[in-house]
Formats: C-alpha cells, structure tokens, sequence
C-alpha cells in the first residue's frame, strides 16, 4: 500500500538528490575549497540531512489505508483554469496594461467560480478596477505601464 | 524602562499609528471572519501595504490585523460553526451551541471579553517579561546565535503534532534550501540560480509567503470545492442579548485569569502557538470543572468558551516574546512578521530594544490599543462586520486571488513573481495534499540566511571545528535544550505505547490516538 508518507519521502529524497547535486556545481573562488566555510557547505549539509530525513520517512512510512492519498472530490480542473487565469493576468498586464488586465481577470474569476449573471460580473469588476487603478495612478502616483500593444500602437 | 514605555507610547499614540491600530484589527477581523483566512494569511496579505509605513506603523499594523483576526475566527466559530483559523476550533466547541440556543449574543460578548483580558493580561507580562529577556540575551555571540536558530527551527517541528514530526523537520529543511537561492552573500557565488537573472536576488520573501498562505489557501479551498457551500443565513435579530449576568462574571473570571497566564506561557514556547494554547486550556478547565460542570462542556458551557479566547489571545501576544528579545518567531504568524522586520532592515533579537527602542516598545504598548479597539469598536459593529460573512463567495475568491497577486506585483513590477507564485502555490498544495505543513519552511526560508551567516562566523572563529557548538555553556545549554525538543515526540510516543502495551489495550486504540492527534498539529502549524 503506498500512503501519502511513502509519495512524501520518495518526492523528498528526489528533491534532495537534485538540490544535492547542483550543490556541488555552485563555482567557488580559488582556495574557496580549503576554507571552513563556504558557498557549498550549508547546501551540501542541507542536502544530506534532507536526505536522511527522507529515507527516515519511507522506512516509517503509515502503511494505513487511512493514510492513502485520495484525489476524488477534489477540483483540478476548476483550480487549473483559476490558476492559468493568474497566468493570464501576468501576460495581460504587460501586453494590455494594469487597468484592462485586472477587469479581464476580476471578470474572468467570477465566471470561473460560477457566476453568469452580466449585471454581476460588471459591476463587480470594472468600478474595483477603474477605482483601484485611480488610487494607484492617480492619488498614490505609482506608474503603471499602458501595456506594450497601447504603447505600440500610440506611442508612448 | 520607563524610558522605552514613553518612547513606545510617544510611538504608538501618534494618530497616523492609532489610525493602523483601528485599521489593522478591522481587517484583522474582517480577513479572520472568513473560513480558511486565518492570522497568517491575514498579515500575508498586508505585507505589501506595510512596505510603503516606516517599520513601527508598519509593525503595528501587522500586530492589529494579528489579534483581529484571531478575534474575527472566534466570531465566524460562533455564528457559523466555520471557525476562520485553527486557534479558534475549540471556540466553535461551547460558541455554537450557545448560538444555537439563540445567545450568540452573548457569546460574541463573552469571546470578546475573554480576548480583551487575555490580550491585556498578555501585554503586561509581556512588557515586563521582553525587556528582560531581552537584555540576558545582549551578551549573546554567533555561535548563540546560530544555537538558537537551531531551537527556534526545531521546536517548530517538535511542535508538530505526532505523525508530522519527520513531514515538519523536512519541510524546515526545505525552507533553508530556498533560502540559499541567489547569488551567496559571502563570496557572491551565484546558487541554484540556472543562469535566470530574475533568481540572483532569491526567492523574495513576500512572494513565498503571499504564494504558500494567502494563494495557496484560497486555491485549496476552490479545490476542496467549499466554495460552493451556500452562503449562511444569518439573522441579526436572533444575536440576543450581549449582557453578562453578575454570577456569569464570577463564574468566568477565575478562568479568564488561569487561561490568560497559561495560553501566554504556552505562546512564549517557540512553535507552540495560539491553537495549541486554545486546547490545552480548553483541556484544563474541563479538567477542573466538577462532574455536573464537565457534562455541560460541548454543549455551551461559558467556561468551555472563555478559556480558549482568553488562551489563544494572551499565546498570540506570548508568541512576540521570542520574536522581540531573540529574533525567533513563536508561530508562522509572526514568522511573517519577523521576515518584514528583516525587509525593513531591521534585525529583531537581542539588540531590537536597543538599536529600535521605538518599534520594540510601540509594538508592545499598541497591543494595549488593539484590544481596547476590539473590545470598544469591533464587539457593538460585529452584527455589521458579520454581514460580510454572506459576501458570495465566488466574488470574494477572485478577489482575495487579485490581491495576492498584485500585492507581490506592486512591489517588484516584474510578471516573472507573479509566475513564481503559480508555480510555487502549485508546489505548496501538492505539499498540503500529502500533509506536510507549510509554516516550518517559512521559518526555515526566514531564519536561513541569518542561521549560515552566523554559522559561517562561528566556524571561522573557531578555525573550521565544530566545538564552538559546546565550548561555551550557554551555546551548548541551546544546543541540549533543541535535542531534547527533538526527542521529545519520540520518547513520549515511546512512553505512550509502552504505557498501552502494560495495560493490555489494543493497537487500533493507538493508531486513533494518533489520527486526532496529528490532525491538531497541523491545524497548529497551518494558523501558525
């Protein structure tokens, strides 16, 4: 029976081995080799104490079935289009700038989480943004790039 | 001392930070009311504001948004059996009943009574109890310093709850690998960066602690689907009288006093927190209740309410004790705030009230503030606040997830943060799905830095030998104390299964005992 212990310390003992090896890839100045402490050390320590731990957890891994890691129930495709929303909203804000991007995503939210109503999903977004863009812009003077599509189709 | 008071004092009663009090606990309340958001995700959320504050109101802030929101928990226990975070589980136990048996208005009253005096209480052994501790530890070197790191780190772990413990420690060490992210501060070697220009400064903080607490909680929710749940009916009408009787006062007060002292004690221990705190003085009255008391425990018993609020808000004051005198958080809560201190440039520790008497003080002296806030403003307004409980929730996740998001963006302005934080919020709920708790790695990330610098100075001091770690007896008193954190979940799970093995009883009464028990460490480390 494999538990959420055993995926725990197999996922840990990989992190470790990799974190490990790219450990002793960090370059060191000349002589750096000889000091007591240097760039290595500590992810070097980390890395075998890590590693310890992780086996530490697959010998003593719960092998209860209460423990067996159940996925059912659970929304991956809702919490996938949310989170690629986020993405989104990283690729708007450079492209269309922080006013459109943040309406795009503030509507784009709430119809992912269900709500369909037009009425709703305007006036939930577009007076947030408009009115935090303001305080932003305007009262706190933060500059907010216009995104590059605007800057490159009027200038700026 | 009374030099630091005033200076405090002068500190915090400027009207701009009195105004961040007020502000701090409504937020505090309002965040902690809803389900999931508890303190660490409140204060996440208002790191990006506290930039722009010079560090005491920024501090002070964070310190109103802290206890608001441990009261806001209590309030959505109450109301809806939904309690906003961990700490205030125990309320829901004799709260909702007592609303159930239409006297939430009384148990509002009640809670915030109990949260005012242990809040107070708190903050009075707390002025006495930092500065003195405070000036012990100014004699204090590296190689204590890098001891202490140690015992912060490991009594967060221990601390864990049984079952957890090994999933805690390698979280810890999990947060210390992303601490060496960047170009290292000593020979300026770049590490695990990958030749990505965006990761030779690290892994900002802010970043990591908006994606693992603020981020990642919402998403859970969305997973876990409890977004759809409908909204609760709640009818203000039916709040009832908010008045104590005379007998109900006697009757509370002695609890009150006991679980104020006792949840402050417990909140002092680094790792232990408010929601271990809130158990065990639950436990502790119920224990000292007689028979006929004992049965109305869980059924709205005042004594089951007043002592977790009292216990949960004098450990939230408790846990600035190592946080203020020796720069370790006592929870994830102020382990957040212990990494703004760090952004402002401002090292907590030992040298805290000497270096910034202002902010060491006015944090102190604005607690006092904070729970005079909540008691005068937030008891008469929380049948308005609690109106915000029916805020559709598809409207509010959107927006909590904007805020996350533009809170880290607003401070960098580069996209490639706001990539990271999907990326690592993916991580933290693949970590949550197999139950490895999220506060130890950002102890681990915050604490790292200054635990390889004063490792690397202690061992080149001592020419590259390790017997810095016992040469000195206060470094190796540490050290003994952080093995014996370390061994105690083992031995007591040892004594425990030996005491089952004498008396006959059989392995599935263990094995439950340990199911429940895990549960609360993670709740403990989730609110932090």
């Amino acid at each position: 029976m494999i538990t959420r212990d055993h995926i725990g310390g197999l996922f840990f003992l990989l992190l470790c081995s990799t974190y490990g090896y790219s450990a002793t890839q960090i370059p060191m100045l000349p002589g750096d080799e000889f000091q007591p402490f240097n760039a290595q050390t500590l992810p070097i320590a980390l890395a075998c104490f890590g590693g310890f731990l992780a086996i530490c957890m697959l010998v003593t891994a719960s092998r209860s079935t209460s423990d067996k890691l159940v996925l059912t129930g659970l929304d991956f495709v809702l919490v996938t289009k949310l989170l690629g929303l986020v993405v989104l909203f990283a690729v708007a804000l450079k492209w269309i700038g922080f006013l459109l991007a943040t309406i795009v995503f503030l509507a784009g939210g709430y119809r992912i989480l269900g709500e369909r109503r037009l009425k709703v999903l305007f006036l939930a977004s577009v007076p947030f943004a408009v009115g935090l863009w303001m305080v932003l812009a305007r009262l706190l003077d933060i500059y907010l790039a216009p995104g590059r599509l605007f800057t490159g189709l009027f200038g700026g | 001392m009374l030099d630091g008071i005033l200076t405090g004092l002068n500190t915090a009663i400027v009207p701009f930070n009195l105004m961040m009090v007020v502000l701090g606990c409504f937020a505090g309340t309002f965040i902690g009311m809803l389900p999931g958001l508890g303190p660490i995700s409140a204060v996440a959320l208002m790191i990006p504001i506290t930039y722009g504050l010079d560090p005491a109101s920024g501090i002070i802030l964070m310190a109103g948004v802290y206890y608001g929101a441990v009261f806001g928990g209590s309030t959505s226990s109450i109301l809806i059996n939904a309690p906003g975070c961990a700490s205030t589980v125990v309320t829901a136990f004799d709260g909702y009943p007592l609303a159930q048996k239409r006297k939430a208005g009384k148990a509002l009253a009640l809670a915030a009574y109990s949260s005012f005096t242990g809040g107070t209480i708190g903050a009075v052994i707390l002025l006495f109890a930092a500065p003195a501790l405070a000036s012990v530890s100014l004699s204090f070197q590296s190689s204590d310093y890098f001891a202490l790191m140690i015992l912060g780190l490991t009594a967060v772990s221990a601390f864990a709850g049984k079952g957890k413990v090994l999933k805690a420690f390698s979280m810890t060490v999990f947060g210390l690998m992303i601490s060496t992210v960047g170009t290292d501060v000593i020979s300026g070697a770049p590490r695990f960066t990958f030749g990505n220009l965006d990761l030779v400064d690290g892994v900002s903080f802010l970043l990591l602690a908006m994606a693992t607490f603020a981020l990642a909680e919402v998403v859970m929710t969305v997973l876990k689907g409890e977004h759809k749940k409908k909204e609760p009916d709640m009818d203000m009408s039916s709040l009832g009288s908010m008045k104590l009787s005379k007998d109900e006062i006697k009757e509370i007060a002695p609890t009150i006093g006991r679980s104020s002292i006792f949840g402050f004690l417990v909140g002092v221990l680094p790792g232990a927190g408010a929601t271990i705190a809130s158990f065990l003085a639950y436990g502790l009255e119920r224990n000292l209740a007689n028979a006929k008391q004992k049965l109305q425990f869980g059924k709205g018993a005042l004594r089951g309410l007043a002592a977790p609020e009292s216990a949960n808000n004098a450990a939230s004051t408790g846990s600035f004790v190592p946080l203020l005198t020796l720069g370790i958080p006592g929870s994830g809560t102020t382990a957040i705030m212990l990494g703004a201190l760090i952004a402002y440039g401002i090292q907590p520790g030992p040298r805290l009230f000497v270096d910034n008497p202002e902010v060491f003080w006015s944090v102190i002296i604005s607690m006092y503030f904070g729970n005079l806030v909540l008691l005068i403003l937030n008891l008469p307004l929380i049948p308005y606040i609690s109106r915000l409980l029916v805020i559709p929730t598809p409207i509010l996740i959107p927006l909590i997830l904007f805020f996350s998001i533009t809170g880290v963006y607003l401070v960098s302005f580069n996209t490639f943060d706001i990539y990271m934080m999907v990326f690592i919020t993916i991580a933290a709920i693949f970590l949550r799905l197999l139950e490895f708790p999220l506060a130890p790695m950002l102890l681990g990330f915050i604490l790292g830095g200054i635990m390889e610098n004063n490792l690397s100075r202690a061992l080149t001091l001592s020419d590259g030998s390790f017997a810095f770690l016992w040469e000195r007896p206060l470094t190796l008193g540490i050290m003994l104390t952080a093995g014996i954190v370390v061994l105690l979940p083992f031995l007591s799970g040892f004594f425990k299964r030996s005491v089952l093995l004498a008396e006959g009883r059989p392995a599935d009464a263990k094995s439950g005992h340990r199911e429940k028990s895990g549960k609360t460490g993670v709740a403990s480390l989730g609110e932090g």
